[in-house]
């Protein structure tokens, strides 16, 4: 089976990740990941992660992947020691020192994709090294990922959704020179999103950011190809993001197992998938090489996504009676659907909302704040309720 | 001096003629298409045999199936590169391999593991001076310091130039310059990617007073004058000390 493989900046969004149908999730630690900006796991919530995970009988890896400066390494081993005591599945490396030192401490490894791998000889080099498994670069193509898997007969995580580095990954050091952060070591700043002015010409400012990235209509190729695990980018995104991306995929690969996947759902994840996201996605290089359509030129207002109306957190069955925590203005009259895991989405229409002391409200307007709606059907925990905007 | 363990790419046959009366005599070739950000590039016919292949590229399968090719007919003392994939094709080979991991090797253990399989290391540039030289000290003579030319800020696979000028509908220069808060790139594409390299030149010829087994010079985009200038300390424009003295931030939560 493919595993689909979710990333979780923390607590909330690793639960709702496997809720939401995640096989796996990649976290990061409060050391050595490359998403310093994310709020990260202490060892106790790595644990406590790890615990959750694996009640769910799902798989949890972490990321030590930045590069390692001399200073970085001295708890290192320590580091990896404890993940190895909290039973965590995997370690996401790139450093040599850190795929070493597990090999030496029985932690499995994932190559992560800050290794650039695009040939079978260079993962030839890290299979003598112990690692089983690689994150190829996001630059592969079909063909790249066929001969690989030809050659040597390994499991491939491959990105299928998120954002994009317009760098290959690992060879970008132009937040170190803009910003003095360490790109390589967590400091990303994205200076591939910023507008560069030409200096030596009157021309136009030089922009060289990626589109995202978006496999919907290639997952089953993917599979057929011999893909092992489909991996989604963010870390730093919100829990709705992350449920709504991961329930797509979920129900994109369970239709295709079932072989029920059709042209019109495709359709519909694409435009669901592009709601949530707040810049444009595309395939990049999967099938042919990534041109102008696959990036952008012009300056972009990045408009947050204000679909996201609330999170159930209870149902009452008896009273017929749903706890929702608002997250995003609605009133009486609105027209909302829910997702959420094991349902089908439903269609819903606000008839009355109560305050926690039972009025009746016509507009709720303050997030977090608790509302209660009524609800004659299935619901469960975790759902969340959404502007409805396509019809399925 | 030590010109004798310099290593530079070369631009020209005729650079090397120019850089041999100054005791140079190792010389690397940017090999056609296994290169990125090289405007000059060689023929592995044209490489001598006392000359080291360049190979920078990030190479796919084809890339690594063509090389496996050349590396079976070309007579050279080494090759410097930057894919562990190329260490798969040259391990059996009688010839001085020399890992230039871009933006990887800033510190002394992964180092050492690379060691195991090449006779040298290109340690980043990436780090500061006082780094570069505790690392430097624990392998005497066995690491190559990069030392002097151009640094790569940015490696794409993309065709950045060309997308740009096709979007603008500008005819296509390349490469160009682009500048942002006063920090500076020369942005130059080939067929396999981009490179962005930060501007003005990186000048750490200082690293040359450490005990290292070569020192590393890219010539790309300099005139062979500009680097015996540099060498002979009468150069007169501006240069850069990357990051010597300059501990880049390691962020993290919380600290």
């Amino acid at each position: 089976m493919p595993e689909l493989l979710a990333p979780a900046g923390d607590l909330e969004r690793l639960k709702i990740a496997y809720l939401y149908g995640a096989d796996a999730c990649y976290i990061g630690g409060k050391d050595y990941s490359l998403r310093a900006n994310a709020k990260n796991f202490s060892l106790e919530e790595i644990l406590e992660a790890t615990n959750f995970a694996h009640s769910l009988k799902k798989k949890i890896y972490v990321t030590v992947n930045i590069v390692f400066h001399d200073q970085n390494l001295i708890s290192l081993e320590d580091y990896l020691n404890k993940l190895k005591d909290i039973n965590v599945d995997a370690v996401i490396a790139s450093d040599i020192i850190v795929v070493s030192l597990c090999h030496k401490l029985g932690l499995e490894v994932i190559l992560s994709t800050q290794s650039s791998i695009l040939n079978y000889s260079a993962i030839k080099f890290w299979q003598s090294l112990g690692v089983k498994r690689f994150v190829l670069g996001r630059e592969a193509t079909r063909e790249d990922i066929i001969r690989i898997k030809k050659e040597c007969h390994v499991e491939l995580e491959c990105f299928i959704h998120g954002a994009m580095c317009t760098s290959i990954s690992g060879k970008c050091i132009l937040s170190n020179y803009m910003t003095g952060r360490d790109s390589n070591r967590g400091g990303c700043a994205q200076i591939c999103r910023w507008p560069f002015k030409r200096c030596d010409k009157n021309a136009p400012d030089f922009t060289f950011m990626s589109k995202d990235l978006n496999m919907v209509e290639y997952i089953e190729d993917m599979i057929n190809i011999g893909v092992s695990s489909f991996k989604v980018e963010g870390r730093m995104r919100s829990v709705y993001y992350i449920a709504t991306v991961i329930l797509c995929y979920r129900r994109i690969i369970d239709k295709i197992i079932s072989h029920t996947l059709t042209d019109e759902d495709k359709q519909y994840y694409h435009k669901v998938l592009d709601r949530v996201a707040n810049r444009d996605t595309m395939p990049q290089f999967y099938q042919k090489f990534p041109g102008v359509n696959e990036s952008y030129f012009n300056d972009r207002i990045e408009v947050s996504n204000q679909d996201f109306l609330g999170i159930v957190i209870d149902y009452d069955e008896k009273n017929k009676l749903i706890t929702l925590e608002q997250r995003n203005y609605f009133k009486v009259g609105d027209v909302v659907e829910f997702i959420g895991p094991n349902m089908d989405n439903v269609t819903y229409t606000i008839k009355t909302i109560f305050d926690e002391d039972k009025n009746t409200l016509d507009v709720a307007r303050h997030p977090q704040m608790i509302v209660y709606l009524p609800f004659d059907g299935k619901i469960v925990k975790y759902a969340m309720m959404r502007a409805k905007i396509f019809d399925k | 001096m030590k010109n004798n363990q310099i290593i530079i790419t070369i631009n020209s046959i005729e650079d090397r003629e120019k850089y041999q009366k100054l005791g140079i005599t190792k010389f690397a070739y940017p090999l056609a298409d296994f290169c990125v950000g090289m405007p000059n590039v060689f023929s592995y016919a044209e490489v001598s045999e006392d000359g080291y292949l360049f190979v920078n590229r990030i190479l796919d399968n084809e890339g690594i199936d063509k090389l496996k090719d050349i590396l079976d007919k070309v007579k050279c003392k080494g090759i410097i590169f930057d894919d562990l994939g190329v260490l798969e094709l040259v391990k059996d080979k009688k010839m001085e391999k020399i890992l230039f991991l871009s933006h990887f090797n800033t510190n002394k253990e992964s180092i050492r593991i690379y060691l195991e399989y090449v006779d040298s290391v290109i340690v980043s540039s990436d780090i500061t001076y006082e780094e570069i030289k505790l690392i430097n000290e624990e392998f005497k003579g066995k690491l190559t310091l990069f030392t002097l030319g151009y640094v790569s800020g940015m490696y794409s696979r993309r065709l950045l130039v060309d997308n740009y000028s096709k979007f603008h509908h500008l005819k296509k220069e390349n490469p160009i310059e682009i500048i942002e808060n006063d920090v500076k790139f020369l942005v130059y594409e080939n067929d396999y990617g981009t490179i962005f390299y930060h501007k003005p030149i990186f000048n750490g010829l200082e690293l040359m007073n450490l005990d290292a087994q070569y020192y590393f010079i890219n010539s790309a985009f300099l005139a062979s004058d500009d680097i015996i200038n540099l060498l002979n300390n009468t150069y007169q424009k501006e240069f850069d000390r990357g990051f010597l003295d300059k501990e880049t931030i390691y962020k993290l939560k919380g600290e």
